[in-house]
């Protein structure tokens, strides 16, 4: 199974549009042309709907890189799990 | 960087001019600026009032990032309910020049929502624009709410419109038009055609008034129940949002038999590039009794003939009102002007594209009012 990374940098690819090659963790807004305020939305649905979690307004702030976006995740998995 | 949406104080009002400072000089449009007074100067919070206006600020330790306003009113929904709803205008966020940001418009959002579940948003701009895309992805129900105008001087219009004169053969041709008396010829065929063909409606008086009488708020629960959604406009209400202070509107009652049938709020619109130097008035808010419309659309264009505008607008969301201005020769238009209802509302909307037919919505449900409609 991919890791969380791996599956939020295939949702990024979706969403802004890109090739996966130009994914990583460090892919953020200043990297990505197309990561807008409507693009950081649906990458915040998307999300919620692949992870089936909820995502607070002060998670969404932390949304500030893939790999921060997956961090994130992890942790939310984590916590439900639990 | 923790950022926080709160009430917009007066202590903020020096962290909002750096605010409005970094977006001018990012090159975004001057006029896209955040509120310098954290209190409104259009319905201020009232102990006393039903309807309201606030300001919200995104604000973190290092500044304000971003806000928005919300306009809190009653309307009458269908099940006949009145409801409080917020009104969500005027988002601004740092996203839109610094891409570091790019989250705020969803926290301004996702706050108001949940300030206020029963959310609407009105306006916009057009579906091309982020605010309405981003409502449409989050799933809100909308519609554009048709435009309708009506040309008073046909060769002006067809010279100073400047949406029609895209490109060289279009203006030549509009001007061709305008030289040779053909589009005022077309027009006033037209107009009088649909004069002609209209129902005949019984004679009625109109009388501009410096406030609204007593009667409006019969009228008010009188006609009511032929809209699915309205915002409340009873007298009080139409005291608070057309108060005699504002001379730059109109206000009409049109009576038969001494009886009111029903009222219309008019006026000039502020200028607009895309009308070059076109005098442009609007029909801002109307109000009749059921089979009344018609009356009340013909005085009020007529007093907007009378004070020698160029062009009339309005915007009408009941399909009633809608037949009553293309039965007094007005045009319909591609519409900007966008109607949203949050899931919540949405809920009480239901089936919403049938609803929308009698959805009572004007240019005065917006954020226009009181100099901008």
């Amino acid at each position: 199974m991919n890791s969380t990374l791996e599956q939020v940098q295939a949702i990024a690819c979706d969403i802004f549009g890109i090739p996966s090659a130009r994914i990583t963790a460090d892919s953020s807004p200043e990297t990505v042309e197309t990561w807008d305020s409507i693009h950081h939305l649906n990458l915040v649905l998307a999300i919620e709907e692949k992870f089936q979690v909820q995502l607070s307004p002060e998670e969404i702030q932390e949304m500030k890189s893939v790999g921060a976006v997956a961090v994130l995740v992890e942790s939310k998995l984590q916590s439900s799990a639990r | 960087m923790a950022l926080h949406i709160q009430p917009y104080r007066a202590e903020h009002e020096p962290a909002v001019a750096d605010f409005n400072r970094r977006i001018r000089a990012a090159g975004e449009d001057e006029n896209l600026v955040f509120y310098q007074s954290a209190t409104p100067r259009w319905l201020p919070p009232a102990s006393s009032s039903r309807i309201h206006n606030e300001f919200f600020l995104a604000i973190a330790n290092d500044g304000v990032h971003g806000g928005y306003a919300l306009k809190t009113q009653d309307f009458l929904l269908p099940d006949g309910q009145i409801r409080s709803i917020g009104y969500y205008h005027h988002p601004l966020s740092e996203g839109i020049v610094d891409k570091a940001h790019a989250a705020i418009g969803m926290l301004l959002l996702r706050d108001a929502i949940t300030r206020s579940p029963l959310l609407y948003c009105l306006g916009m701009g057009g579906y091309e624009r982020p605010l309405p895309q981003m409502l449409i992805r989050l799933g809100w129900s909308h519609f554009a709410v048709p435009f309708f105008f009506r040309v008073l001087r046909p060769a002006k219009f067809l010279r100073q419109m400047q949406t029609l004169r895209h490109s060289a053969a279009r203006r030549l041709a509009l001007d061709l038009a305008a030289f040779t008396g053909a589009g005022w010829l077309g027009t006033k065929l037209f107009q009088s055609y649909r004069a002609l063909t209209s129902p005949r409606v019984k004679r009625s008086e109109a009388l501009e008034v410096q406030i609204f009488s007593q009667e409006t708020q019969s009228l008010w629960v009188d006609a009511r129940s032929n809209c699915s959604l309205t915002a409340v406009r009873d007298h009080q209400t139409l005291r608070l949002l057309y108060p005699g202070s504002e001379s730059h509107l109109s206000r009409i009652e049109v009576r038969r038999d001494g009886r009111l049938i029903g009222w219309a709020v008019v006026g000039e619109r502020r200028h607009d590039a895309k009308y070059g130097n076109l005098r442009v008035g609007s029909v801002v808010d109307n109000w009749a009794f059921p089979g009344e419309s018609l009356s009340i659309v013909q005085h009020a264009t007529q007093v907007l003939e009378r004070q020698g505008f160029d062009l009339i607008l309005t915007n009408q969301g009941h399909q009633g009102w809608g037949r009553a201005f293309l039965a007094s020769g007005y045009l319909p238009g591609p519409s900007n002007f966008l109607f949203a209802a949050s899931r919540k509302l949405s809920e009480l909307l239901e089936p919403f594209d049938h609803v929308k037919l009698r959805m009572h919505l004007t240019r005065a449900d917006g954020d226009g009012l009181p100099r901008n409609f």
